[in-house]
């Protein structure tokens, strides 16, 4: 997929956005939202997958089946969240979305389902409703535009479905094709956010209330704002410190918490890639899909366990030997799988040398070559993830010849052969420390303690911090304050959809502070920061109008 | 090879007693765990060139495939007879039928499944060699068959009856019935777990080893190479008859009985019953993790013979190259075995299974802990089904047939074989 930049996308869907006055009736705005005359798109991100899916569960139903395969996303600086922020629809792409939105509007209406059969109940089946098809388009156009319906998107919707009721000679067709078009327009798939004119400062932009909705919503439950959210950002509330509290307050304290912190963890963790994940089979046999799924629940299972549900210091991620098994992890750490369950809670002895998240399977699998481990890719992805310190790509004329022959000694050695090239070690004197200490792992994560008959070294310096072993990679990362600070740069850029830059440098200072204040703690983390006027700040994009005069201008 | 009963007697009282007391054993020291990942009979190969070839075991290779309608001639049947019941073409050469028919071949048309002695001994080719795979169950030296390695007083005189039967020749994990009760082994029909505990700071030089034999419900798992992998872990299933404890020693590596013991394991063939009276074991606990050795004892052998008829006589025939009661009659010829206080003959076999076992992870029934102790776990077991007909797949096995009542034409004794002119 070729992916399109911010500001083209923007202009494209413009036309669609700047309409200027929302449907009459009862999803009528009564308080101050964007005036669409002079609100701007700042940001357009398109769905992830697990929003899709969680966003159409919670406004149709659980039981509403989604069998789709979506396209891919985008990962950038680090976060595919950051690469949602770039990212259009291709062509097969958008057939998807549009095949998924009728079979979505067909199990919602199926006369079958008996709960949404009819819209509203004293519709005839083969008459146009338009009071009802009104009713109808506007409760759910407002859930899943995430804001009121204009009147123009609602005319055309009430002039389809009339006419699909006409051309079918049956209502509930209409109604399918109506809610199958709101399920498939750019503002479901997307998450448009506007800014509007601030009343408070001249001149300024301000974040919408329905913008500021999504933004605390998918933050907070990777979801779509419920409807008690909608009503805040509707009443205007959620422009107030003590109404934006109120909702903090709640969505925090909802289970669904959980869920917006994972969704933030798998992004950042970069756990993702097991279905496509390849082992030679001749050198890990113990490798196949299962093992891979459970890898990626492993890594998810711990995290959300140490930091959600026992809500543990951050830092504790790199060092802690609890974690959760299966039957099929089992046998690939070489432990016994103690349980009747299906999953069980498992604590590493020590002398297994497991210690930390980048010690499990999933991390020591996804990074690491198909029939071997990898210390440059382990240390690289161990600086990008937790440190946030990207590694150029190698020079393109560089030459690997002594670092593939896996079959002779050990990556160490490999390793330092190849640092021979003065072009290659300005990188690999970062890159590799860490991953070396992890060589006690193979390609997919088995214990081992030689490579090639040679006794693996597990020492490791970066840059005169000395440590051994993943144990004591995990406690020079616990005491290493670029892992917090990576953590709160990261989920500020997952909330907002943009990498923090120097203007929101002491903010940034101010939450990182604040985070090892509240003892490292995640949860407090993303309350805090949902808090703070800052999350809400605006950039404007490239070209966009500056002032409200300037896009009154712009529209004539 | 025959043990005299006074001894044996002693021994098994011995061997009972030991058992159990391992149910009360002191808190082992060390403790290794396997999954028995291949089994089989041990029938040492010395065949040249092919399973079907000659060798130091059988000179003459393997019995030759038979000319079925010359068998049904020798049975009493016309040649017309006999050639419509084996054409391929003929409608009625069903298995309700014309195989069927196979059956009634005995004196006055019995069925020689049931009937074997019905039937003359057709013979086997003897196994003839000196070399032979097991354990010396009765501890002479003098007596029974010399190892691969040299080791005189081998007690196996199953191979020596059914060594050069097709189902059983070939190299290790090679023959037909190795290969066909593995694949079903290994592809989840059964499993079955090892443990070994000792009691001393040495588990290679260990005078009080105690080794478990239990079934396990968790399948084995293949890796992308094919193979069974190892580590993976298996919870005990207490089974009301497959379980198996023997005390032991190590000896540099290699765990001995110290006393036979009745055992009951699952066997890897039709008789699904393995039974083994004077069981002794011997197995190598090797520098890659896996053990390997076998465990050997006086099986019955009519079960074993009934096994195979029970299979269906008539395909077990022409897939195997060999008419039944030659097997029974084989079978009878080697016993050398009777219980102490029996007088019907000698109703037990020398026999050996060849063990290969993984290292794997082996918990307790109730999944709570790893299995560090070898203790009986049969009051546990939920009581056996009801024994059934015998089944192959979905068929029920009678007398050595399948029977569909509601077939137009029956085997039997009266059977008209030709239609009507």
């Amino acid at each position: 997929m070729k992916p399109t930049r911010l500001l083209v996308l923007w202009l494209a869907l413009s036309p669609l956005l700047s309409v200027p006055a929302f449907a009459q009736g009862a999803a009528t705005p009564n308080v101050p939202v964007a005036d669409a005359a002079t609100a701007v798109v700042v940001a357009v991100r398109r769905l992830s997958e697990p929003q899709y899916r969680q966003s159409i569960a919670d406004i149709f139903g659980s039981d509403i089946n989604i069998d789709a395969r979506f396209e891919p996303e985008l990962r950038e600086n680090g976060l595919r969240a950051l690469g949602s922020a770039t990212l259009s629809l291709t062509s097969a792409g958008f057939e998807q979305y549009f095949n998924l939105s009728q079979e979505i509007a067909r199990q919602v209406l199926v006369p079958t389902n008996g709960r949404l059969a009819t819209p509203c109940a004293a519709a005839g089946t083969a008459v146009f409703d338009a009071d009802c098809a009104q009713q109808f388009l506007a409760h759910y156009g407002e859930l899943l535009f995430r804001r009121p319906l204009t009147a123009e998107e609602m005319q055309s919707r009430l002039v389809m479905a009339e006419s699909g009721t006409q051309r079918a000679g049956s209502f509930q067709t209409g109604m399918q094709m109506a809610l199958s078009s709101l399920l498939s327009a750019p503002d479901f798939l997307f998450r448009l956010e506007r800014a509007e004119p601030d009343p408070a400062q001249n001149g300024e932009w301000r974040l919408d209330a329905y913008s500021r909705a999504s933004r605390l919503s998918f933050l907070l439950w990777n979801s779509t704002p419920d409807a008690e959210l909608l009503a805040a950002a509707n009443s205007g509330a959620l422009l107030t410190a003590a109404g934006l509290q109120a909702q903090v307050d709640r969505l925090g304290a909802s289970p669904r918490l959980g869920n917006g912190i994972e969704a933030f963890l798998v992004d950042m963790m970069q756990i993702d890639g097991f279905d496509s994940m390849i082992k030679d089979a001749t050198i890990y046999p113990k490798f196949n899909q299962l093992v891979a799924d459970s890898a990626e629940q492993q890594m998810i299972r711990t995290l959300v366990d140490h930091l959600v549900v026992q809500a543990r210091d951050y830092r504790e991620i790199f060092t802690t030997r609890d974690t959760f098994l299966n039957r099929s992890l089992a046998a690939v750490y070489q432990v016994p799988f103690v349980s009747d369950e299906e999953w069980a809670p498992y604590t590493f002895p020590e002398s297994a040398q497991r210690a930390g998240i980048f010690s499990q399977v999933g991390f020591l699998s996804l990074y690491a070559h198909p029939g071997s481990s990898s210390p440059t890719v382990r240390g690289v992805k161990l600086h990008e993830i937790f440190l946030c310190e990207h590694t150029p790509e190698p020079p393109a004329d560089v030459d690997f010849s002594s670092v593939v022959d896996s079959d002779a000694g050990t990556s160490r050695d490999r390793l330092l052969d190849h640092m021979n090239n003065p072009g290659c070690i300005v990188c690999h004197q970062r890159s590799d420390p860490p991953g070396l200490a992890l060589e006690h792992f193979d390609g997919l994560g088995q214990p081992r303690r030689y490579e090639n008959g040679q006794l693996i070294d597990v020492s490791a310096d970066l840059f005169g911090a000395k440590f051994v072993g993943a144990p004591g990679l995990g406690e020079f990362l616990y005491n290493d304050p670029r892992t917090s600070s990576c953590l709160v740069r990261n989920v500020y850029a997952y909330g907002v959809a943009r990498m923090p830059g120097a203007a929101e440098r002491s903010y940034i200072n101010a939450q990182i502070e604040q985070f090892a204040g509240n003892g490292y703690r995640v949860p407090e983390l993303f309350r805090q920061m949902a808090l703070t006027p800052d999350f809400f700040s605006v950039v404007m994009p490239e070209g966009a109008p500056l002032t409200a005069t300037e896009l009154a201008d712009a529209g004539q | 090879m025959n043990k005299r009963p006074s001894s044996i007697k002693l021994a098994t009282l011995l061997g009972a007693a030991l058992v159990a007391g391992l149910s009360t054993s002191a808190q082992a020291q060390w403790h290794r765990s396997y999954v028995i990942e291949w089994n089989e009979p041990a029938m040492y190969f010395g065949g040249e060139n092919s399973i079907e070839g000659p060798g130091t075991d059988c000179p003459q290779g393997v019995n030759p495939e038979l000319d079925w309608v010359e068998v049904l001639v020798r049975a009493g049947y016309t040649r017309e007879e006999a050639e419509w019941l084996r054409n391929p073409a003929n409608p009625t050469r069903s298995p309700v039928h014309g195989q069927n028919q196979m059956a009634f071949r005995g004196k006055d048309r019995a069925n020689i499944y049931t009937n074997p002695t019905s039937y003359p001994d057709p013979g086997l080719y003897p196994m003839t060699g000196s070399i032979a795979e097991g354990l010396n169950l009765d501890g002479n030296d003098d007596t029974g068959f010399v190892s691969p390695t040299g080791e005189p007083g081998i007690d196996n005189t199953f191979y020596q009856a059914l060594g050069c039967w097709k189902t059983y020749r070939g190299p290790e994990r090679l023959s037909s019935g190795a290969l066909q009760f593995n694949d079903g082994m290994r592809n989840g029909s059964w499993t079955m777990v090892i443990v070994v505990a000792g009691e001393g700071d040495d588990p290679a030089n260990d005078n009080n080893v105690s080794v478990g034999f239990y079934m396990s419900e968790d399948n084995m798992v293949k890796g992308g190479d094919g193979e069974i992998s190892a580590d993976y872990t298996f919870r005990i299933q207490p089974h009301a008859k497959y379980e198996a404890l023997f005390p032991a020693r190590t000896v540099d590596g290699v765990i001995e009985s110290t006393q036979p013991v009745h055992a009951m394991l699952r066997d890897p063939g039709y008789t699904r019953d393995l039974e083994l009276l004077q069981a002794q074991i011997r197995l190598e606990m090797r520098d890659d993790g896996t053990l390997r050795g076998y465990v050997g004892g006086y099986r019955p052998w009519l079960p074993v013979y009934e096994g195979w008829v029970n299979a269906r006589g008539p395909v077990i025939e022409s897939l195997t190259w060999v008419e039944l009661p030659a097997v029974y009659y084989a079978l009878e010829r080697h016993a050398d075995f009777h219980p102490a206080g029996r007088n019907e003959g000698k109703t037990h076999i020398s026999y050996a299974l060849r063990v290969d076992a993984l290292p794997a992870f082996v918990v307790t029934p109730d999944a709570s802990e790893v299995a560090t102790e070898v203790v009986s776990w049969q009051h546990q077991a939920p009581p056996l089904p009801t024994a059934g007909p015998a089944m192959i797949g979905r068929s029920r096995i009678i007398d050595g047939i399948v029977i569909d009542p509601n077939a137009e034409h029956q085997a039997g004794p009266d059977a008209v074989i030709l239609p009507p002119q």
